[in-house]
């Protein structure tokens, strides 16, 4: 009988000490909502559409005041299909022990430990049904983003595929120095909501060089071919300052 | 006091040295009587015989593979409804794409490689022509989702499939769930673990037939079991495979670059895995990119010693072998041919249907 009670009393306080907390996606370009089969242009002058948008999210962590983090388990798949929503779209549910954060970080991508098991045997959102799994560089894509170019030749298909441990991409909206960002979460619980700006993709890098779909070899951009790793590298640096919090 | 145990120290040396030459040890038996006989049918058999390796988690059954076999003759499995995997692994040439140097997927798009044999396919370590993906269930994820090839994201492939009533029920029967690409590819790769190929007129001279192999096929097999041909280092084993990426000095600038395209290692630019010789005068052209036409012009090839690269393996040399000797090495991979592989009707299409989609 004591027993039961000392339960009751530990499931009760396991309760109080975490918080739900949802995480949501708002699809952007620059600052506005992505709509699908809207045509935008690259800051060179190419005109483009988004068909789809993938990722996982994985090695969540909450950040204290003094630094120290809070880790969350788990890893989710982000799916953005065409006509599907864009906006306020839930990405991922965690259990967080309430109190006052200073920011999140988080990495797109799969951990390296699940990244290379058999993904035969791996069940959603791994394995080969995510679509995600490489068939021919064994682990998973981990940012996975889709569209057509508008060329005057006419309309190319283009893919970015990052993936591989070397492109597992580290995202920190946190801030310890300044006291801007500011993440209270109650005990009831409360929602994150992140803007991820898919055009940040295609600004340039070093000297100038973006994504030229006018170049058939660059419409296919992949993990770590020396091909494209060039231009692979300038899309992952892009992306660490894509996610921003939203207000 | 020193010196008693300069005594003990030297007595108990002397014990042990003497217990080690006095020790019994086995004997080197030096009858032979016991030995088995070797058989004397088939004294040059080089391989021990081997059973199909079967992944745990996808044993065979008769109707996994009858719905394998299905899938793989089906075109409804990609996008446009024109291409199956039939389309590129052909029977008629070993499950190769007949004298097309690179094959042609949906809307008509052409992919960059030569689609390979599955001959033994069941056997290979390494899969794809960078030698990257660890076994057949995964390996055929790969065209059917490429843009190129088949084209299917694993969600409209579901719905396909489980839109059509005899598929449904198969893999309820087989799997215990819906059509979904992981059930596909597991079903296909039974499928394509049948696909054994043992009786060429090689395999019959090796079983003991004296007359399997023409004299020229024996004197090409000199030269490659030889160091003056010297084929055998790559090209070993029961399949002529060692399934280890190689670059063969096909170029000196790769326009495709191999396996470095996965592994962005400079080393691996030009790297391709060696690729079984089982049937091989059927799966023409060769190299990669389907580049050399004929037989003869890929044993020239390599008797060239090919085209200077840094990354060439280390074989590669000029071989300095005679017009007779190229042609005596043809020969021999000639006889490397099993047509009773090509038309065994539990490998073709089902019901009869035309051999190719």
């Amino acid at each position: 009988m004591r027993k039961c009670w000392l339960v009751f009393l530990l499931s009760i306080s396991a309760y109080a000490l975490s918080a739900p907390v949802e995480l949501k996606v708002n699809l952007r370009v620059g600052s506005q909502p992505l709509q699908w089969g809207q045509t935008y242009q690259t800051p060179q002058g190419l005109r483009y559409q988004i068909d789809l948008l993938k990722f996982y999210i994985s090695e969540v962590a909450l950040v204290r005041p003094d630094g120290r983090e809070v880790r969350l388990d788990g890893l989710s798949l982000a799916e953005f299909k065409r006509d599907g929503p864009t906006q306020g779209v839930r990405v991922m549910m965690m259990d967080v022990p309430p109190g006052q954060y200073r920011g999140l970080r988080f990495n797109v991508g799969v951990p390296r430990e699940l990244n290379h098991l058999d993904a035969g045997t791996q069940q959603l959102p791994l394995g080969v049904n995510s679509g995600m799994y490489w068939a021919w560089n064994p682990g998973y894509i981990f940012y996975r983003l889709e569209g057509i170019a508008l060329l005057p030749e006419g309309n190319q298909k283009w893919v970015i595929h990052m993936g591989t441990d070397a492109f597992r991409l580290p995202v920190r909206l946190h801030d310890l120095q300044t006291r801007r960002v500011q993440i209270n979460i109650p005990p009831s619980g409360r929602v994150i909501t992140l803007n991820l700006d898919v055009a940040k993709a295609f600004e340039p890098g070093p000297g100038g060089a973006f994504v030229d779909w006018r170049k058939q070899s660059l419409r296919q951009l992949h993990g770590l071919s020396p091909e494209t790793s060039l231009l692979m590298s300038v899309v992952y640096f892009n992306m660490q300052s894509a996610f921003s919090l939203a207000q | 006091m020193r010196r008693r145990q300069f005594i003990a120290l030297g007595l108990l040396l002397g014990v042990g040295l003497l217990g080690f030459f006095l020790w019994p040890r086995p004997t080197q038996s030096t009858s032979t009587a016991d030995l088995p006989i070797p058989p004397q049918a088939s004294p040059r058999v080089l391989f021990a015989e081997r059973t199909v390796p079967i992944p745990e988690d996808n044993p065979q059954t008769p109707a996994k593979v009858e719905l394998g076999r299905r899938l793989f003759y089906d075109t409804r499995l990609s996008k446009d409804g024109t291409v199956a995997c039939a389309s590129c692994h052909k029977p008629e040439f070993a499950f190769s794409d007949g004298g097309k140097p690179v094959s042609t997927g949906i809307f008509g798009r052409k992919g960059l490689r030569n689609a390979p044999t599955l001959t033994n396919v069941a056997f290979r370590r390494h899969l794809f022509w960078e030698g990257r993906s660890p076994r057949l269930e995964l390996q055929a994820v790969g065209p059917l989702t490429a843009h190129d090839e088949m084209g299917l994201e694993p969600e409209e492939l579901a719905q396909k499939l489980g839109a059509i009533p005899e598929y449904a029920r198969a893999f309820q029967e087989v799997f215990g769930e819906a059509p979904s690409l992981k059930t596909v590819t597991y079903a296909i790769a039974a499928f394509e673990r049948t696909l054994v190929s043992y009786n060429s007129p090689f395999d019959r001279y090796q079983a003991g037939d004296d007359s399997a192999m023409s004299q020229a096929a024996l004197r090409g097999m000199e030269l490659f079991f030889g160091e003056k041909g010297d084929c055998f280092h790559c090209h070993v084993g029961p399949d002529f495979t060692d399934d280890e990426p190689r670059n063969t000095a096909l170029y000196t600038v790769y326009k495709d670059i191999g396996l470095a395209r996965a592994t962005g290692k400079d080393e691996d630019v030009g790297k391709f895995k060696t690729p079984t010789l089982r049937n091989v005068a059927l799966t023409a052209p060769y190299m990669h990119d389907g580049s050399i036409q004929t037989l003869r012009e890929a044993v020239q090839h390599y008797n060239r010693g090919g085209e200077p690269n840094l990354n060439a393996d280390a074989l590669i040399r000029p071989l300095g072998l005679t017009d007779p000797e190229v042609e005596d090495l043809v020969a021999f991979l000639e006889s490397l041919t099993d047509r009773s592989f090509t038309t065994n009707p539990a490998l073709l299409p089902p019901r009869g249907k035309g051999s190719t989609p």
